[in-house]
């Protein structure tokens, strides 16, 4: 009985908190990256020039952001590109992305 | 004869033909200058560096770098690596300035050595310094000098710099973020330091996001400088009058690549353009490279923060040839325009840094200029970073050729140098330094 109300529970959760229930696919969320994404943040999100280190940080964080800028919302000096970037993504992408880059790290093959 | 013969003796005979001039080009080997296409490899010297900007050698390999957050630096010919100069905040270094600071694209950038380091040990560094604000760099619409050319006394142990002097104290600074894409403080400050014909230094800039920069004789934002190494004029520079005669060319929006050709001593530069055009512009002396981003000129009406750089609609993509109309990069309405050579079929996709190909190792490539680009995908554009190879004309109007250096890596591409080894090097914002040999 306390076995089924707890999975009930838990599948509610599931319900009211969708985006905990969908994890990304980091495998995925890397070959999107790879495809615009690395030009301006380079390799693994580590930043590149003057764009900022986006890899480490929380799932909820990074979707977030990118939810934010797909929107049309500014945020800082660069949301005007990052906007144009982010308008084009479906919601599987972003948390794709997301998960690909709480752990990315760069490695230095030379 | 069956068809099987005749099919046989057909793809022989043509197998021949085909083989015959390849073999006669093994054969020729490099005697054959039009057959000398080199080899060309791509390795990587150092790694894990921060932003790597620029680069300057010494006759025997040692290389001095700047890391555009960090400071100076350089690698002796054994390898080992000494920090020489920092800035605010950085650690490790044998001495540090702290008011050099980096935001954004701003921060310690060109670096080169004189003609005479032998004797004079000497070296210039480009930086962002907050040295010299004074009671300027309170909005984004009056002059804010923050850029500076500093001048040091290298150890003959390389282990550290001495007697700095700032020789030029007062090229312009972004202080705050406007209302542009990619609007932050700290935009286009050029930054290239090379010495040209005669021991000259050269030092290239930008127009710092603010619209009456590049075309305003009073100001060094938007400029290329030919001075001495103690930064005055050199005599002969022929600007408009009323101009600061230490700027040899004007109108220039930003540029991070310079350098002189080997069979006549003309410079070019590579430049920047905005959503369209970047250029490489063989440079007349006192010429009007043709930027002009200010508001309620050349047809244009008034622009967000003052500054047309990026309109119109600047927020969006747009089909490149259309927005040239309204800010182009080479504004024909200029009598004293210097037209560019190329112009990477009006795309702009962040052309940053050139280098003539020196030495016979680079066979058919020799005399080339080669440009480093690194793309950001805007908009539609292809991001494109490569390194290309281009045949400038004996006028510099144009191009003869234009191909892509076979690097075997796609990498953003900031800083280019030809070694004493007649190697290029490649400063990557990935953090590498790549040696480029051609055998």
């Amino acid at each position: 009985m306390i076995h089924k109300f707890a999975t009930g529970l838990l599948f509610s959760l599931f319900l009211v908190f969708p985006a905990y229930a969908s994890s990304g696919d980091k495998k995925a969320g890397e070959v999107r990256y790879n495809k615009t994404c690395i030009n301006c943040h380079g390799p693994a999100g580590k930043g590149a020039a003057s764009y900022p280190k986006i890899s480490g940080n929380e799932v909820s964080y990074t979707k977030t952001k990118l939810e934010t800028y797909r929107k049309g919302e500014e945020i800082g000096p660069n949301s005007a590109l990052m906007i144009m970037m982010a308008k084009p993504l479906t919601d599987e992408e972003i948390a794709n992305l997301a998960a690909y880059l709480k752990d990315a790290k760069y490695e230095n093959k030379n | 004869m069956n068809m099987f013969k005749k099919t046989m003796l057909i793809v022989t005979a043509s197998a021949a033909m085909s083989m015959g001039p390849v073999l006669n080009a093994l054969a020729d080997g490099h005697g054959n200058k039009g057959m000398n296409v080199p080899t060309i490899e791509a390795s990587a010297l150092m790694s894990g560096l921060e932003n790597p900007w620029d680069m300057a050698f010494l006759p025997d390999g040692t290389m001095f770098f700047t890391e555009k957050c960090k400071g100076l630096s350089v690698r002796t010919k054994s390898g080992s690596v000494n920090a020489l100069y920092g800035m605010k905040g950085s650690k490790g270094y044998s001495a540090a300035g702290n008011d050099l600071f980096c935001d954004g694209q701003a921060g310690m950038l060109g670096v080169v050595a004189d003609r005479d380091f032998a004797k004079n040990r000497t070296l210039y560094v480009y930086s962002t310094s907050n040295k010299y604000h004074g009671s300027g760099c309170k909005t984004n619409f009056e002059r804010c000098d923050g850029n500076i050319v500093m001048r040091f006394k290298v150890s003959s142990d390389l282990k550290s710099v001495s007697d700095r002097t700032d020789i030029v104290k007062d090229i312009q600074y972004k202080p705050f973020k406007s209302n542009q894409p990619f609007g932050g403080p700290g935009a286009h400050n050029g930054g290239r330091l090379r010495i040209g014909p005669g021991g000259y230094l050269w030092v290239t800039g930008g127009d710092r996001h603010r619209g009456i920069c590049p075309q305003d004789g009073t100001l060094l934002c938007g400029k290329v400088l030919r001075i001495d190494g103690d930064g005055n004029a050199h005599p002969d520079n022929n600007p408009p009058a009323g101009f600061d005669k230490r700027i040899y060319t004007y109108g220039h929006r930003n540029v991070q690549g310079i350098d002189f050709r080997p069979s006549d001593g003309r410079a070019f530069t590579s430049e920047h353009g905005p959503w369209h055009n970047d250029e490489i512009t063989g440079l007349v002396n006192g010429g009007n490279a043709g930027w002009d981003p200010a508001e309620k000129r050349g047809g244009r009406s008034a622009c967000p923060d003052k500054y047309c750089g990026y309109e119109p609609n600047q927020k969006e993509g747009m089909n490149p040839a259309i927005r040239s109309a309204y800010t182009p990069m080479s504004d024909t309405r200029f009598k004293d325009l210097m037209p560019s050579a190329w112009n990477n079929n009006g795309f702009s996709q962040g052309t940053g840094s050139a280098a003539f190909l020196k030495g016979s190792n680079w066979g058919i490539y020799e005399g080339r200029l080669a440009v480093g680009i690194m793309g950001i995908a805007f908009g539609g554009t292809p991001a494109g970073s490569r390194i290309d190879m281009i045949d400038i004309t004996t006028d510099g109007l144009g191009i003869k050729g234009i191909v892509r250096m076979p690097v075997g890596a796609t990498k953003r591409f900031r800083g280019l140098v030809m070694g004493p080894d007649n190697a290029l090097y490649a400063a990557t914002d990935e953090g590498e330094i790549y040696k480029i040999t051609a055998k």
